[in-house]
């Protein structure tokens, strides 16, 4: 029967949300504009692979190259229709994209329309015994690889330019950021590496319908995990990402169902009320205060 | 609760036989999901009673699905890799069954499935067994029954119109009917689509009665069954059958919600309580079932999955006593070639997993007074129509004479 395969499918799930809480974290952590729309961005991943194992049978790294691709290019659209949208509105105009999305494939009869499509994954590399470590090593590198993209922001002159707009946009603009452009970098970056998490979904459950793709999960996750582990740095997102991730995988095989999204909901708000900058917020105060 | 153990002191020195899966206890199928555990609870019990299988108990190894496909690799590779069960048995629904298939694949598992539509079409595995009886093209069985009763009416009616709602079920199920229509020859009058999130029913029976058909073959889930049939009373439907695959007419909540209005109405069934369909230990079962129903919270008549959800762990039960073994090849060469008496009637299993032969019911609601739910415990209010060997009663024709 195989050895113990069940940490690679929950690592998966982990590792998964590394890469969502990231990616939501470039444009709602440094840049301060909050996506509701991360399941849009994932479910685009996760249609673009299907479409290509449908028309090409295509490996996995070309549906990821292609995910990327095309949930980049949803967040340039995204971005360059919402640029006058701030606060409030621009969550409102990413949590409309996902429900116009979801209905566009729940209409798609190519891809399964809204009962879904379930697809024969072909044997994996030669290296893998089973897909359980497959795509569990495929996701440590996508996550590795959106964790090293964080930092290269986070300590370049983008991250600078980003933190100035989500302080104050039109001082930044004054002082010479070129905010549109670094938006709209954020915008098509953080939905570019969504994307890439919903790409080995298909492969996954090998099952693709909208009501799993367009989960209310993913979108509550990644705004979540960055909250709770800090949304200042790129550690932050990582610690929510285990912290949470951990806790409902372990919910789902202890004391189960959706208390999932109650953990999730209990927690965040403890965080909000008590540590608004998170874990990695209060690992700094205590610090200070010890130097002090 | 995520581990579930039942078995009588008698048979507790040997080392239980595991048997694991996931169910939807929360969730969007949460109240089918509930009440599918509760009977297979049931039946764990049962067999503990009598010594477990082959001497050892049974033991439920389970965990909430939470009806979400993406939740079920992890479960099951916990169940075999962690918990080291003997046996996997599918959760509630075609979704949750998809997902777990490559896993049945990979590992050679045999794999008994509750409830999945056409889940082994593409995948072909000869291990998979499938326990709702609609025979081996699901599509075509649905409503086969619906269209043998009209073709056989005298004069034969001419026209039909179809309607369903725009979403996965109602799709393959007018699918199926189509052909049907073509094979009796029907004319199709009106061939409609509703946006799920309809809430005014009106002005599509309307649409339908304006075209004046004979039949009416209506796809729906729950919501819109309900919302069509009181449309039809309201503005009236002068048809000879009307109904077919409506979905959620087989639970206590809208039999009792639409009572009288529900006469005359033909739907399909997987079992009813008639006296035609009365199998070894099904009164039994239901008895037990109606009488903790209630505490659990789940639908109090049991009669749509609960029975099947207990039969399919019984074929499993079965094979294993029969074979002496828990190899998974062994068990699944013997269920793959032999049939099983169940609290559903005999069973046999089709090369591509389904029942070998269908047995969806057509029934039609009859005798239905008032809301009260224990006339639908007892038969007489869904009679069976088809097929032929479980008939019990005759057709009230045309439905525009209820309609009065």
């Amino acid at each position: 029967m195989g050895g113990n395969r069940y940490i690679y499918f929950a690592g998966y799930v982990v590792l998964q949300y590394i890469v969502l809480a990231t990616a939501w974290n470039v444009l709602g952590g440094y840049t301060g504009y909050v996506n509701f729309g991360t399941a849009a961005f994932f479910a685009t991943g996760a249609y673009s692979a299907l479409v290509l194992i449908l028309a090409f049978n295509a490996t996995l790294p070309f549906q990821i190259l292609a995910g990327a691709l095309a949930a980049g290019l949803l967040g340039l659209g995204i971005g360059y229709l919402t640029l006058r949208l701030r606060g409030v509105f621009f969550s409102i105009a990413t949590l409309a994209l996902s429900v116009v999305l979801q209905t566009v494939v729940s209409n798609w009869e190519y891809v399964g329309g809204g009962k879904g499509l379930s697809i024969i994954r072909p044997k994996p590399p030669a290296l893998f015994p089973s897909h359980a470590e497959y795509l569990f090593v495929v996701m440590v590198l996508l996550a590795a690889a959106s964790v090293a993209l964080a930092w290269w922001i986070e300590h370049s002159w983008v991250g600078r330019g980003l933190a100035a707009i989500r302080d104050n946009e039109e001082a930044a603009e004054c002082m010479g950021v070129p905010t549109l452009r670094l938006k709209l970098f954020a915008t098509t970056l953080s939905g570019c590496l969504m994307g890439v998490a919903g790409t080995p979904f298909p492969y996954y459950v090998t099952l693709v319908e909208p009501g799993s793709v367009f989960s209310l999960d993913y979108a509550v996750n990644s705004l979540a995990m960055p909250m709770i582990g800090g949304t200042t740095t790129w550690v932050g997102p990582i610690i929510g990402a285990v912290l949470l991730g951990t806790a409902q995988q372990v919910a789902t095989v202890t004391i189960s169902s959706e208390l999932n999204l109650l953990i999730v909901g209990i927690v965040l708000v403890a965080f909000v009320m008590l540590a608004p900058q998170g874990i990695v917020g209060l690992v700094q105060r205590l610090f200070r205060r010890r130097g002090a | 609760m995520a581990l579930g153990a039942a078995w009588a002191p008698a048979a507790q020195a040997a080392d239980p036989i595991k048997i694991g899966f996931g169910m939807a206890l929360t969730g969007a199928l949460a109240g089918n999901g509930k009440a599918a555990l509760m009977s297979m609870q049931m039946w764990a019990e049962d067999v503990n009673k009598k010594g477990g299988l082959l001497g050892r108990p049974v033991e439920l190894v389970y965990y909430d699905d939470q009806t979400k496909p993406a939740a079920v690799p992890g479960i099951y590779t916990k169940l075999l890799d962690v918990d080291k069960v003997n046996f996997v048995v599918s959760g509630y629904g075609t979704n949750v069954i998809a997902p777990l298939m490559p896993i049945a694949v990979e590992r050679n598992l045999l794999l008994m499935g509750l409830f999945g539509m056409a889940n082994n079409e593409k995948t072909k595995y000869k291990n998979y067994f499938q326990i709702m009886p609609s025979g081996p093209e699901p599509a075509l069985g649905w409503s086969q029954g619906f269209f043998e009763v009209a073709a056989k009416q005298q004069p034969k009616p001419q026209t039909i119109a179809l309607v369903g709602a725009d979403a996965e079920y109602p799709h393959n199920a007018l699918a199926g009917a189509r052909e049907h229509v073509k094979h009796y020859g029907f004319k199709v009058v009106y061939d409609g689509k509703y946006p799920p999130s309809t809430v005014d029913y009106t002005p599509i029976v309307r649409a339908i009665k304006a075209t004046n058909p004979d039949l009416v073959y209506v796809a729906s889930y729950p919501p819109d069954t309900a919302g069509i049939i009181q449309a039809v009373h309201e503005v009236g439907l002068p048809v000879k059958m009307f109904g077919g695959g409506m979905v959620g007419l087989q639970f206590a909540a809208l039999q009792t919600k639409l009572g009288p209005k529900l006469n005359g109405v033909m739907n399909y069934e997987f079992y009813v309580p008639e006296p035609t369909l009365s199998f070894p230990g099904i009164n039994e079962f239901l008895a037990r079932y109606q009488a903790q129903a209630e505490k659990a919270g789940v639908d109090p008549l049991g009669h749509y999955i609960p029975p099947f959800a207990y039969a399919y762990v019984q074929v499993l039960g079965q094979a294993v006593e029969a074979t002496k073994s828990v190899d998974q090849k062994k068990v699944a060469d013997y269920i793959r070639a032999n049939e099983f008496n169940t609290i559903v009637g005999k069973v046999r299993f089709a090369p591509n997993g389904e029942w070998a032969k269908s047995r969806v019911l057509m029934v039609q609601f009859q005798n239905v007074k008032g809301s009260d739910v224990a006339q639908f415990k007892k038969a007489g209010t869904r009679v069976v129509l088809y097929p032929e060997e479980s008939k019990s009663g005759t057709l009230i024709y045309p439905f525009s004479k209820v309609l009065k």
